[in-house]
């Protein structure tokens, strides 16, 4: 059953992403934006606009410029079919190449940032759900609607001036490690992983001490949303009629709390799963802020630069890592409330 | 005989619970802000005291300190002054940021409402559609739906407008393609629901066309979550529009917008020159918490119902 | 024998929410083996009583004052750990809607051991045991296997049993039942009763009923009390109460019952000769997403509604009566047979003839609060229709409206208001005025009693009885209350599992039931006076079967008493019996089982 649900799942999911490949594909080329001109000037005699224009592929008709992307035309290289990406038109190197090294700075920032924001955040949620109404509780609602409608990247600018600038205790925002410091042996790509295989725990900590603002302030943000989640579920479960009729039964307390706990949780994961895809898109602007060198830097780059299989790329890894996401987050929800059923 | 039962039921519910809503001070903030953005969007490039796309001849002033605020008012409203004062202060290419941060609201506020009542309007429609046919069309439009919604918000917005050209209107078109799904999904939910309602039954039952039906019985009632998550979809549509142009990918310089205001301030901050990225900052930060409040009052005011 | 020492006594309780007081000094007591039943109306506070009882308030209300003495202790004074040590050990506990009550999340047969062994000494596999051995004591079948189901699995009743095993688990001194069989099946809820008393006798612990329904009060307490505007205006031994009411309210409460022995509440003699409604071989089938199984809700329905007559229609859930009456208005499409009225074919009008027919024939649902768009004023709902239908003026269909609430029985005073703040009883009438705005002939009341409290069930069915005199009327009247098809209807079908097993006049059908369902059906009603207690019952094995997958022979076959192998071959037809009544059963047909005799 289990195994049908998620094979069904990840089939529905690669047919939602070949879609929104294709979509996006034909979406991009419609507009009116002219990537070749970005290439070769604006002042560009035709000869060499038609040779731009014959290099990047733009001069076939679009559904032959599909085939070849996708990598089914006869005679033509491999596409995206067999797991080829194409090729960058700023840098001339493998997008999944670059994506791969970018892809794990982003997880990593978005990872940390959920683990602890969730450490944080839960626990807050739900003491104002014990305490409903009190003034711990108001106040900690209002900082969540707060903190929830904030732009995180003039919060990330404002860190980084009162904690590295005024302060002095963060470093400057100038990327993952130092520049002075030799990164360590990509093997997972995730810098504190690698740090850690390479055996140089130093580099660890710098990493860590490089992370903090771009957390803090992503923690910041995501505070807002999973304390209103966590508080609004915790206190649905505790008025619900099964917790007054526990104690009507004179259950004790913990055991109590322990249920009505559980009974949160459960519809919290589908929040949790969106914000997640969310926050995914949400990083790149603090990545940007702070030079991490992620995806969503790499994102805007191919974006602002017209670099269509980069951006084709990023879309692509995007939607199938959020769609992971939802999948992974729907089976722990099932798995957690027995009323769920694997339909 | 006797009316016994009737008039009892009557009477035991008709106290009059309407007189009794508590004050929400959280509605008042929020409509208080709301209110002063609003104001500002349609009078704040008037009463600017420099011209907000006109560069003075002062670079990086920084604001004056709090201190002397009371004085310089009570100078610039008698008049004694040459030039009002930068209350702001001014950023590297001479813009007074106080001009440009009051008139700021009329560009932001523009998009984001006219990005929301096409939304909302497209959006209800086709979810009204959605809610009464279920065939081929409408399974599609679910499922487009439901892709859009799985790809992160800002990409697509910058993917948009970088590429259809940064153009006011190409701004609020990808908005509008963002927050169109929502509406969507929000009011083919209520409107699954409000079909099935007694009233809607018997209507039917005393030989209302279906088409009637709709308009004047579902549709009236399903509109209600919709229009209370637009006060949040108008912040955060204030907030992309303002990312939007932190990154380049929105509003063309030197047209006064918050996130463009924050985006060239962004390098001075780490030499210490705060006031070109802070100001505008706590603006937006205020605004999309008053639209924010005011949607969680709204709902709030609903749930009650 | 009843102790005289209450096991628990409220003296002077009050409990309010904010800006109402619900409760204003409740006195109540309740002895050793004795069950008292709580009565009162929907708003009066029966649940915040019985929770209060406890020293608990459902938020945001609160307990004022007054104090509850248990072994001579006030509860409302005990700190809140020796409050947890009572509750579940001495004094239980069953509320209303079981499946929300119990824990969703964890098996039931958990729940069950985790509150004995919340209160008593023992291991774990010592609490399991006994969890499996008090839902077999509650008449669970087969409960190893229901102790590890969860909470959404189990059905309505048996949910309710297992909230009553875990509230007897600990041996309490005190059980309260909090309307423990609201939305139960009839047959169902006398099961439940019945396994309730049982247990309860058993273990000698006293009991608290709170019910909307005389029915439970005549047939299983021993006293009453009656709870109305906060307090308890009557409280004597249930005899004397169904005799001679004191309280102007209980009165009240009693008054269709009272009224029953005379000749004056037989439904109004407006039966005529003239056929209105004839339904042949009435067919509906819902395909379930997913599967091509369908769920055949009415299968081959023939009856006929006279002008003037009322019909009533009965069964349980799944009978597919409410689906008959939705039918033959065509709300749903059958999928097979055919409706006429006055001859015209309703099942195949289109356009204008069906919005012509759709005045003459409306309808009045279950839920009055649903039933009106809650944004529209009394007078937009009421002259609905008239805007529909006619050309009438503003002015013309506001005074209509006015009329039509005057003989509802309401003031015009409401034609400006809204629904809300409404009770349940006005709103209804509302739905009626409505209907009756259409000018129809025929109406189809689907349940419109189930959800009133009885006082307001007696205005209804009153009003309705005045109206089938005064405009005469014809009604299909849908219920699972036997009680108001009594008083309303002149003739009653029986449906079990889609099929209509019995067809005859009320006096035949309720006195001498011939199907072995009809005969169990009357069997477990609860007739509201105690005088008929102790009766025996026959009550059909299990629960009602899925209508997904039915059998091709009897319906009935795999629960019926006098079931034979014949009768799950071949299915049953309506055959028309000596006395003019339809019924379906091979074997009383055959007259090989006779009508049992049912008291009146």
């Amino acid at each position: 059953m289990l195994r049908r649900y998620v094979l069904r799942r990840l089939f529905a999911a690669a047919l939602q992403l070949l879609a929104l490949t294709v979509a996006v594909f034909f979406l991009i080329r419609l507009l009116p934006a002219d990537p070749v001109s970005r290439f070769v000037g604006l002042n560009a005699s035709a000869e060499a606009y038609a040779q731009a224009e014959r290099n990047l592929g733009l001069d076939r008709p679009l559904l032959v410029q599909l085939g070849q992307y996708l990598g089914v035309l006869p005679g033509a290289g491999p596409g995206l079919l067999q797991g080829d990406l194409g090729t960058s038109w700023v840098t001339g190197s493998p997008v999944l190449d670059e994506i791969a090294h970018t892809l794990p700075r982003t997880l990593e920032l978005v990872t940390l940032s959920f683990v602890v924001a969730f450490l944080i955040a839960a626990p807050v949620g739900m003491l104002g759900a014990l305490r409903p109404g009190g003034t711990a509780d108001r106040g900690v609602f209002v900082y969540s609607l707060f903190a929830g409608s904030q732009p995180e990247f003039w919060w990330g600018l404002l860190f980084v001036y009162v904690f590295f600038f005024s302060l002095g205790w963060a470093p400057a925002p100038l990327g993952v490690l130092s520049p002075m410091t030799s990164a360590p042996e990509p093997v997972t790509g995730f810098m504190l992983i690698d740090s850690l295989l390479a055996g140089r725990p130093e580099v660890f900590v710098e990493a860590l001490h490089h992370y903090a603002l771009p957390v803090l302030t992503l923690v910041f943000i995501l505070s807002g949303p999973i304390i209103k989640m966590v508080r609004q579920n915790m206190a649905r479960a505790l008025e619900s009629d099964f917790v007054l009729y526990a104690r009507c039964a004179g259950l004790p307390g913990g055991a109590i709390a322990r249920a009505a706990f559980r009974a949160a949780m459960a519809p919290s994961m589908t929040l949790i799963g969106i914000l997640y895809g969310f926050m995914l898109g949400g990083a790149v602007l603090v990545e940007s802020v702070f030079s991490l060198g992620g995806l969503g830097q790499y994102a805007i780059r191919s974006i602002l630069a017209f670099d269509y299989p980069a951006i084709q790329g990023v879309v692509l890894v995007i939607t199938a890592v959020s769609l992971l996401v939802y999948l992974a987050l729907d089976l722990i929800h099932a798995a957690i409330d027995p009323r769920v059923s694997y339909a | 005989m006797s009316l016994g039962g009737a008039e009892a039921a009557v009477a035991a519910r008709s106290t009059p619970s309407r007189t009794r809503r508590r004050p929400d001070p959280l509605f008042a903030l929020g409509v208080a802000i709301v209110a002063v953005a609003v104001l500002l969007a349609l009078i704040g490039p008037e009463i600017a005291p420099y011209d907000p796309t006109q560069a003075t001849l002062f670079y990086n002033e920084p604001p004056p300190p709090l201190a002397e605020w009371p004085g310089l008012l009570r100078a610039t409203l008698a008049g004694e002054l040459p030039q009002p004062p930068h209350w702001f202060g001014t950023d590297a290419s001479g813009f007074d940021v106080f001009s440009r941060v009051i008139a700021a609201p009329r560009i932001d506020l523009a998009i984001a409402l006219a990005a929301n009542v096409l939304s909302l309007g497209v959006g209800v429609l086709l979810g009204l559609v959605a809610g009464y046919y279920t065939n081929w069309a409408t399974a599609l439009l679910m499922r487009a739906s439901d892709v859009m919604q799985s790809f992160p918000v800002f990409i697509s917005a910058m993917i948009l407008v970088a590429l259809a050209g940064r153009a006011t209107g190409n701004i609020v078109l990808a908005l509008c393609l963002l927050y169109t799904p929502i509406y969507i999904r929000l009011t083919r939910a209520e409107v699954l629901t409000q079909r099935k309602r007694g009233f809607v039954e018997a209507a039917r039952a005393m030989g209302s066309t279906e088409l009637r039906c709709a308009l004047v019985h579902v549709l009236p009632n399903s509109l209600a979550p919709a229009l209370i998550q637009s006060s949040v979809t108008i912040g955060f549509a204030i907030l992309l529009t303002a990312g939007l142009s932190f990154v380049g990918a929105g509003v063309r310089p030197p047209t006064p917008e918050w996130g463009l205001m924050i985006s060239t301030g962004a390098n001075q901050i780490i030499l210490g020159e705060w006031w070109p990225s802070v100001f505008p900052g706590i603006a937006i930060s205020l605004t999309v918490f008053g639209f924010a409040v005011l949607g969680n009052a709204l709902e709030r005011r609903y749930d009650g119902n | 024998m009843t102790g005289t020492e209450p096991v628990l006594e409220a003296r002077g309780l009050s409990v309010s929410y904010p800006g109402a007081p619900v409760l204003r000094g409740l006195n109540l007591a309740v002895r050793r083996r004795e069950i008292v039943g709580l009565m009162g109306d929907a708003a009066s506070g029966k649940s915040t009583a019985a929770l209060a009882l406890m020293g608990l308030a459902r938020a945001p209300g609160t307990i004022d004052a007054g104090e509850v003495l248990f072994d001579g202790r006030n509860l409302l004074a005990l700190p809140e750990a020796e409050l947890r040590a009572i509750r579940g050990r001495d004094l239980a506990i069953v509320v209303q809607n079981p499946r929300a009550a119990l824990n969703p999340m964890t098996r039931v047969g958990r729940q069950i051991a985790a509150v004995w062994r919340a209160h008593r000494e023992g291991t774990g596999g010592e609490a399991a045991a006994r969890a499996v051995e008090m839902l077999r004591r509650v008449g669970i079948n087969d409960p190893e296997r229901r102790a590890s189901a969860f909470a959404h699995e189990l059905s309505g009743g048996m949910a309710q049993r297992a909230l009553i095993a875990m509230a007897l688990a600990a041996e309490p001194r005190l059980l309260i039942a909090d309307e423990p069989t609201s939305g139960l099946d009839v047959t169902i809820q006398a099961q439940v009763l019945d396994d309730l008393a049982r247990s309860v006798a058993e273990a000698g612990t006293a009991a608290l009923i709170v019910t909307q329904d005389l029915g439970v009060v005549a047939n299983y307490c021993d006293r009453v009390a009656v709870l109305h505007d906060g307090v308890i205006v009557e409280d004597r031994p249930v005899a004397d109460f169904f005799r001679a009411p004191e309280h102007p309210y209980s009165r009240e409460v009693l008054r269709l019952q009272r009224a029953a022995t005379g000749a004056r509440l037989a439904p109004a003699d407006t039966v005529t000769e003239e056929t209105l409604v004839e339904v042949r071989g009435l067919s509906k089938a819902f395909p379930i997403r997913g599967s091509d199984k369908v769920v055949q809700a009415v299968d081959g329905a023939d009856l006929i509604v006279r002008r003037g007559e009322t019909l009533g229609l009965v069964g349980e859930s799944g009978s597919g009566k409410t689906t008959v009456g939705r039918t033959l208005l065509r709300l749903e499409a059958p999928t097979a047979g055919e409706v006429r009225f006055r001859g015209e074919d309703v099942t195949a009008a289109r356009g204008g003839a069906l919005r012509a027919l759709r005045r003459s024939m409306q309808i009045v649902f279950q839920d009055p609060y649903d039933s009106v768009n809650p944004r529209w004023t009394v007078e937009r709902i009421v002259a609905e229709p008239l805007a529909l239908h006619t050309r009438l003026s503003a002015a013309a269909r506001r005074a209509r409206a006015a009329e039509l609430l005057e003989m509802v029985g309401l003031s015009p005073d409401l034609l400006g208001r809204r629904p809300r703040g409404l009770g349940s009883g006005a709103l209804q009438r509302i739905a009626i005025a409505r209907a009756l705005a259409a000018e129809p002939e025929f109406l189809v009341l689907d349940e419109p009693t189930s959800v009133l409290a009885p006082t307001a069930v007696n205005g209804l069915i009153e009003l309705l009885r005045r109206l089938q005199a005064e405009l005469g009327l014809a009604y299909l009247f849908i219920s699972h209350d036997l009680t108001t098809v009594k008083f309303l209807c002149h003739r009653v079908a029986v449906m079990y599992l889609g099929e209509i097993v019995e067809l005859g006049s009320v006096r035949q059908v309720f006195e001498r039931p011939a199907h072995p369902y009809a005969q169990s059906l009357l069997a477990a009603h609860l007739e509201p006076d105690p005088v008929q207690r102790g009766r025996p019952r026959t009550p059909l094995e299990g629960e009602i079967p899925s209508p997904v997958d039915l059998p091709t022979g009897c319906r009935l076959a795999s629960r019926c008493p006098h079931a034979e192998p014949a009768c799950a071959a071949a299915r049953q037809a309506l055959t028309p019996m000596p006395d003019g009544r339809l019924v379906r059963c091979r074997r009383v047909a055959e007259g090989e089982i006779s009508a049992e005799e049912v008291a009146a």
